[in-house]
């Protein structure tokens, strides 16, 4: 089995339907603006209250299924592409201390469970396996080949967007009175904020005493967190369906100033997509 | 009678103006619409709404992600087509000559109201031999009447039914809705 | 009430834990190191293979079970210098060449198609084999000075005999041909036989008789 396993090639069964980010952003229908833009609730945030709630909601689901699918596989990877420190050799940045493989191994087993959880969950809202399209964005994350940027890009960044979209559901599950949504979520808000401790902490020591590899990991981290508010899916807007949950991130280890940074990183996206929308419908056909 | 579909030619979405109006065309006669039907697609948003207006002619308008295959974005999907279409042109026929004349305009349905006309008219579609997935309907149900045994009642008996009416509908809905308002 | 100032027998009559044992500390040692390795070397390769896999089921499992190993692993590692190994690595190391040779074969299927051979690999042979090695050291440990192993090898068998459990009916269920019997059986017996040349996972004398 190779090191380093490429994210075309992730092993899916015949349900399944990849895309990848560059088709993603390929497409410039959007809610925001557009002819009809101002017919429309004013809000966007995935709330019981949206008309089309139901929809949404288990559109997001089976978001978080394929997410939880891809986090599974990129938790497994880091368990297996790096080596451990030779002796000899310390500072190799190719390789990862035994204890944080088994945070991985760790990690890979919450996110097996995530993905259960997300199938029974899909079945209660009437999803499918398979029935949207999977965005592979998560995946290439975890691509890297160095540790210390996996660990932004998953732990952080990933975990991170998991922590908004979980807190986004719970809230949703509470206001319906939906009893399974609300106590699934919190039970899986509960690992993710974990596992962005476990990023912000491995990160933190693995880099104690290089500087500049802790500042190239946080601005990968922030490049994948502007990936991760493509289209303006995540932000403190409420044109935005899914907010920043800035109490979790704290308790995972975020500082407010971090904080901050991802709300200015997803809303400047969510600014990008309106105005690549608002060129692409201006054109002439 | 006929079914007109715009735009001509979309500029967002690959989807075939020819195949949207002859899901129409199909829907229209297997409903007995008696009137002309003009479908305009909006393309500008992935959502999924659909509403219609009845007039002379019926107007329906779409959001482009109710005829999408989610599976492949921007592609149509045939069934998602026929299924949506159909769901609204049921509404239409309710509307027209199914006990449904006095119903509110569209926009004027609560939520709950709503999803319990979208469940009498999945439940129908259902036994057109579409392929319609039951707990879709029933998730939707909930979210807008609560997750109770009293709503799942209620969702039952406007699943099977064949011949409402819009006090019928109305009252089996609110009635349904008064028991998540007591519970809450 | 009894008396609690009566002499009473410090093993009662129903413990009849015995202090002799086959192994020394040394010995002990060498063989948790062992374990050890192979366990790393059995979660890391299970995490691997997860996105390999395009059975749904099977990823989920080898997710949960790639864990049960790390944590074996870090049991043994925690062990290590209970057992006089102050420097873990020292001693996390495959019994002999023939071991590192099986774990190479073992982890060789990346293709989607190979989801039998890797299944193989892991629950018809190595679990077993596993298996073998911690009942072994269990049974023939001095129960008195070695609990502590004891205690881990009670923990790390409950969950081998559950995943090999899981891994031998996820193989039932994907084996549906004579043809993939043949492919299963081949797999297999391509495996023992280095895994025969190894001895066992602490190399030979694994399951005694050397």
């Amino acid at each position: 089995m190779r090191k380093f396993f490429p994210v075309e090639e992730l092993a899916r069964d015949s349900r399944f339907t990849q895309i990848n980010m560059r088709q993603a952003e390929a497409d410039p229908r959007t809610a925001m603006v557009g002819p009809n833009a101002a017919k429309r609730a004013k809000v966007n945030r995935l709330t019981p209250a949206r008309p089309d709630a139901s929809e949404a909601a288990r559109n997001l689901m089976h978001g978080i299924f394929v997410g939880e699918i891809q986090a599974l596989e990129g938790a497994g990877r880091t368990c297996h592409d790096f080596e451990l420190p030779d002796p000899k050799n310390g500072g190799a940045t190719d390789t990862v201390p035994f204890a944080l493989k088994l945070d991985m191994a760790r990690q890979a087993w919450d996110e097996s469970r995530h993905v259960e959880i997300s199938v029974k969950l899909g079945d209660w809202m009437g999803s499918e396996i398979g029935q949207f399209a999977e965005n592979t964005v998560l995946f290439e994350a975890a691509c890297s080949t160095d540790p210390v940027m996996r660990l932004a890009g998953v732990n952080r960044a990933l975990e991170g967007l998991a922590i908004d979209v979980f807190t986004t559901m719970k809230e949703f599950g509470e206001i319906a009175g939906d009893p399974y949504l609300e106590f699934c979520e919190d039970w899986m808000l509960a690992d993710e904020v974990t596992h962005v401790k476990m990023g912000s902490d491995w990160l933190r020591k693995v880099t104690e005493n290089d500087p500049e590899r802790r500042a190239k990991a946080l601005e990968f981290q922030s490049i994948v967190d502007r990936l991760f508010s493509f289209g303006g899916a995540r932000s403190e807007s409420e044109d935005s369906p899914i907010g920043l949950a800035r109490r979790f991130r704290e308790l995972a280890g975020f500082t407010t100033d971090e904080v901050d940074d991802i709300a200015d990183v997803s809303l400047a996206a969510l600014e990008a997509r309106k105005a690549f929308s608002a060129a692409a419908m201006a054109e002439k056909p | 009678m006929t079914v007109t579909v715009e735009p001509e030619e979309f500029r967002f979405v690959a989807f075939d103006n020819a195949l949207i109006r002859k899901v129409g065309e199909s829907l229209v006669t297997t409903l007995g619409i008696d009137r002309p039907v003009h479908v305009i697609v909006d393309e500008s948003t992935p959502l999924g709404r659909i509403r219609a207006e009845i007039a002379d002619t019926v107007t329906v308008t779409v959001e482009s992600g109710s005829f999408e295959d989610s599976k492949r974005p921007r592609q149509q999907s045939e069934i998602a087509t026929t299924i949506n279409l159909g769901r609204i042109l049921l509404r239409v026929s309710d509307r027209l000559h199914g006990g449904f004349a006095d119903a509110p305009p569209d926009d004027d349905l609560s939520l709950a109201q709503m999803a319990a006309w979208e469940t009498y008219c999945a439940g129908r579609l259902s036994r057109l031999e579409l392929r319609i997935n039951r707990q879709r309907w029933l998730y939707n149900f909930r979210n807008r009447h609560g997750f109770s045994d009293a709503a799942d009642a209620a969702f039952d008996q406007l699943w099977a039914a064949d011949s409402l009416t819009w006090p019928q509908l109305r009252s089996i809905s609110s009635s349904a809705s008064a028991d998540l308002a007591a519970a809450s | 009430m009894a008396d609690p100032y009566k002499p009473r027998a410090p093993f009662a009559p129903w413990d009849r834990r015995q202090l002799p044992g086959l192994f020394d500390v040394e010995e002990s040692a060498r063989r948790v190191g062992n374990y050890k390795w192979a366990e790393m070397k059995l979660f890391e390769t299970l995490g691997g293979w997860v996105a390999t896999v395009p059975e749904l089921d099977v990823k989920m499992r080898l997710g949960a079970h790639c864990y049960h190993h790390a944590w074996h692993a870090e049991l043994w590692h925690k062990r290590l210098p209970e057992l006089r190994e102050m420097n873990p690595e020292r001693l996390t190391q495959p019994a002999n060449e023939a071991m590192v040779r099986f774990v190479q074969v073992l982890a060789e299927p990346e293709a989607a198609e190979h989801t039998i051979e890797k299944l193989v690999g892991v629950y018809r042979v190595f679990i077993p084999h596993f298996i073998a090695a911690y009942t072994f050291h269990r049974n023939n440990t001095s129960e008195i000075t070695d609990a502590p192993t004891i205690r881990s090898l009670d923990f790390a068998l409950r969950d081998e005999f559950e995943d090999w459990r899981d891994g031998e009916m996820m193989l039932q269920s994907l084996i549906e041909t004579p043809e993939e019997v043949d492919r299963a059986a081949a797999h297999q017996a391509r495996l023992e036989k280095i895994m025969l040349e190894a001895g066992g996972i602490a190399g030979p004398g694994t399951i005694g008789g050397v």
